[in-house]
């Protein structure tokens, strides 16, 4: 009898850990099922809602283009607000993700104070901080930029922190070794690990401060949004499409931008095998002319970089973003110091806050906010089922066809130019209140977004096993399932409770353009100064928000 | 250079003239030829950057040479057709420096992924791959020691462990002809000469031909037929193992360096 006999099991036994797997995809199911019944959702009545949103489009159609000063005036306000949001956070986001890594932290109270003020601050949507700042100074873009700086921390400081914190270790005991301090131990050996991913972060924040920012003149926090708001009030559908328009080609540029920073930081991926071998002229000539500058340096012994165009690329962004930032701080129409001196002005508002109180309201409270988490369950799941197969047809590296990828690619950036408030709007024009127009304009949102996040997941997988596969002879869907698959799971799982996130608190602000759930009480709370009820919904909100945080990090753990 | 070539009418693998150079223009392989007759076991010598990794992905087509044929087991493999590739890479196994395993998956199915080759169809999990197979994954294990890791994930073994999992990988495939190319370079010593020793015992048994590639001249003797030796992407050493002492062999590395008046690399041997 040979060993293999005497410890024959072909199969893994059923442990814990499996039945806690089935368990979890059965409750996901289940409430994908219970979601889907309680807004009472159907597929025939999908279709007959679709042909409503094609109708209205086509009276939408063509665009009316006659107020084009105001629109690219209002378009630029919008762009510099994000841009001065997304800085604004970024600076108050990195001693927050220091302190809430747990390979950087000083300790850990700080790591779980700073992780409670980076979730505190994603509980409230950057369109109820807005609303809320409008109130507290006047309507303008200084609430705006406000609300988005405080906002943003909430995604910013916790894709930092886990940057930081999926830094490898062995640098860190190196730098510490030499008898280095802990903030250069911090900044040589974790902070050049973590800063592709950082600016890439930031880089993706602006994009979605950028439609963040489009809406906030919904809340009377200046940008296009009012533009846009303003024209589809009055049914001036025509105007309202070319704002629109201009929105979508001003995201594509700077989406376009943007990738390809994120692209040369990341470095193109150094699989010869599963890349094409085509390249072009320009290309070639750009490797000759680094090739060449690099012997240069080594035979005159140069004690700085040569300038690669890799180098050149870099710097010249750099320097491109701090200039933009300069010109933003100069041309959007604030004053900033008495706007900084009227700050406290947000503390008066708060003690108006507390304590936070139903007032008579608790039944309405529930019940929006149940229809809250019904809608971001149904269109976080109808979202990744399209965004699933998306995302494979964009991910440069698993769809060989180029151009294909590049053009899934461009179609999806185009639509993820749309602010989902801005077709949430469009849908309920189309279907009429309710929850369900409310539901599929934030599948739409959810599919694109998520779309991009897996596309990029699947370009970060290590090529070594993929590799080690093809050598066997297998071919490429075979080299797929059993490489690349196993490798996405675990970031699938991060990414799908992120999304439950991102999109049950979008889900809460629905109400302010008709589209169901708990948005249409907040926002009317906080128009008649009841802000003792905003807070009471705020915190309810925030109380779901750690739920799904509790379980993620529960189902994440079992997925590692 | 020491003529070794007269078995060349049964050569498994044939390299002739064959050269590689990248789109930065780096020559990584320069007009290289020889032939290694089946059942040999032959130890490619040299430092990191002489060419031992692309003449091994040029061996099974994971790089496409510039100039000159790679045949293996009759196939030419700069002409293959994809498929033709895939069909060909079955009988070769190919062990990485960096193992390629997929850590999160358990060591059995890293072992399974080694039959992908022979099967139809994407595959996931265990379960997903016929029970004859399943137990042929598992002798392959209980051959290279580890069958009781079998249903551990990959990334929880030492170093050593991972590359022997991967030889069993390798296995898994039936290969005629194992590439490895510096299996041993991110472990430490003892592990090294395991991993070394096992291929080459499991050479023998399976009368398996095998390119190894290797930077330290000490592990390649007595576990290999004959050395090649590799500077600047040229052979400049080829002669049979038996009799070879880490002396002479680095003579010959110092007289060819000391031809093309360029530093000694024999040293950096020792």
């Amino acid at each position: 009898m040979t060993n293999v006999d005497r410890a024959v099991q072909l199969a893994p036994r059923l442990d814990r850990q499996v039945v806690l797997k089935v368990l979890f995809v059965g409750g996901l199911l289940s409430s994908f099922v219970w979601g889907w019944t309680h807004l009472d959702m159907s597929i025939l009545g999908f279709f007959k809602d679709l042909g409503n949103v094609g109708n209205l489009l086509k009276r939408m159609y063509p665009p009316d283009f006659s107020e084009t000063g105001r629109i690219v005036e209002s378009m630029a306000e919008t762009v510099w607000m994000a841009l001065l949001g997304t800085v604004g956070a970024v600076v108050l986001s990195y001693p927050l993700a220091i302190g809430a890594a747990a390979n950087t932290t000083p300790h850990r109270a700080v790591r779980g104070v700073c992780r409670s003020v980076i979730s505190l601050s994603r509980a409230v949507p950057e369109l109820i901080l807005a609303a809320i700042f409008v109130t507290a100074f006047a309507p303008g873009p200084f609430p705006g930029v406000l609300a988005l700086a405080l906002h943003s921390i909430g995604m910013i400081g916790r894709l930092f922190a886990d940057a930081i914190e999926t830094a490898v270790e062995p640098p860190r005991e190196a730098v510490i070794s030499v008898g280095s301090s802990r903030r250069q131990m911090i900044r040589s050996a974790i902070i050049p690990q973590a800063l592709p991913s950082m600016i890439a972060t930031a880089l993706f924040r602006f994009e979605i401060n950028l439609r963040g920012s489009a809406v906030l003149g919904l809340v009377g926090a200046g940008g296009i949004g009012l533009v846009i708001s303003e024209s589809l009030e009055t049914i001036q559908y025509k105007p309202a499409l070319a704002a629109v328009a201009v929105l979508f080609v001003v995201i594509l540029a700077i989406e376009l931008a943007s990738s390809a920073v994120r692209r040369s930081l990341i470095g193109e991926a150094a699989n010869l095998v599963l890349q094409s071998q085509h390249q072009s002229l320009f290309s070639r000539f750009m490797v000759r002319r680094d090739s060449e500058r690099i012997r240069r340096a080594e035979t005159t012994r140069a004690i700085s970089p040569p300038w690669t165009s890799d180098r050149l690329f870099r710097v010249g962004a750099a320097t491109l973003a701090l200039a933009l930032v300069a010109v933003a701080l100069f041309s959007v129409d604030i004053a900033w110091l008495s706007a900084l001196r009227n700050i406290d002005e947000i503390g008066i508002v708060l003690g108006q806050m507390v304590p936070p109180s139903f007032v008579g309201e608790r039944n309405l409270v529930v019940s929006g906010l149940l229809e809250s988490v019904a809608i971001s369950i149904v269109s976080t799941t109808l979202g990744v089922v399209v965004a699933l197969p998306l995302g494979v047809l964009m991910a440069r590296n698993v769809n060989l066809r180029r151009w294909l990828a590049t053009v899934s690619r461009v179609v999806v950036l185009a639509l993820r130019g749309l602010p989902e408030l801005i077709i949430a709007v469009i849908f309920v024009a189309a279907m009429g209140l309710g929850p369900v127009p409310g539901t599929l304009a934030l599948s739409v949102t959810v599919a694109v977004f998520a779309a991009k996040l897996f596309a990029d997941t699947m370009e970060e997988v290590s090529p070594a096993p993929r590799e080690a596969v093809v050598s066997v002879g297998a071919s490429r869907p075979q080299e797929f399932v059993a490489s690349l698959i196993p490798q996405f799971v675990s970031p699938f799982i991060a990414h799908l409770f992120y999304l439950l996130d991102v999109f049950f608190r979008s889900s809460t602000v629905l109400g302010i353009v008709g589209g169901g759930g708990i948005g249409y009480l907040l926002i009317q709370s906080i128009r008649v100064f009841e802000y003792q009820l905003t807070s009471m919904i705020i915190l309810g909100v925030f109380a779901i928000v750690l739920v799904l945080e509790w379980l993620g990090v529960a189902v994440k753990r079992l997925y590692r | 250079m020491q003529g070794v070539d007269a078995r060349g009418s049964d050569a498994v693998v044939s390299i002739a003239s064959l050269s590689k150079r990248f789109p930065n223009g780096t020559v990584a392989v320069d007009n290289v030829s020889f032939d290694v007759p089946s059942g040999q076991v032959l130890g490619l010598l040299g430092l990191s950057g002489s060419g031992k990794s692309t003449l091994m992905r040029l061996v099974n087509g994971l790089h496409r040479p510039t100039s000159g044929h790679v045949k293996v087991l009759g196939t030419t493999v700069d002409e293959c057709s994809p498929r033709e590739l895939r069909e060909m890479r079955r009988d070769i196994g190919f062990i990485f420096q960096q193992f390629g395993l997929v850590g999160r998956m358990t060591c059995i199915e890293n072992v399974l992924v080694g039959a992908l080759g022979r099967l139809r169809g994407p595959r996931l999990g265990v379960r997903s791959y016929p029970k004859n197979l399943r137990r042929q994954a598992l002798e392959r294990l209980d051959r290279v020691g580890l069958l009781p890791q079998a249903f551990q994930r990959a990334d929880t073994l030492s170093g050593g462990q991972m590359q022997r999992v991967a030889i069993a990988r390798s296995l898994m495939q039936e290969p005629k002809v194992l590439l490895a190319d510096e299996p041993v370079a991110s472990l430490d010593p003892e592990s090294s000469v395991q991993v070394l020793d096992l291929i080459s015992q499991i050479a023998r048994e399976d009368g398996m031909t095998v390119i190894c590639s290797l930077h330290q001249v000490e592990l390649a003797i007595g576990r290999t037929d004959r050395l090649i030796g590799l500077r600047d992407g040229r052979v400049v050493l080829d002669r049979l193992t038996a009799g070879a002492d880490q002396e002479s062999i680095m003579r010959l590395y110092r007289r060819s360096g000391a031809a093309e008046g360029t530093p000694d690399p024999a040293r950096q041997f020792a």
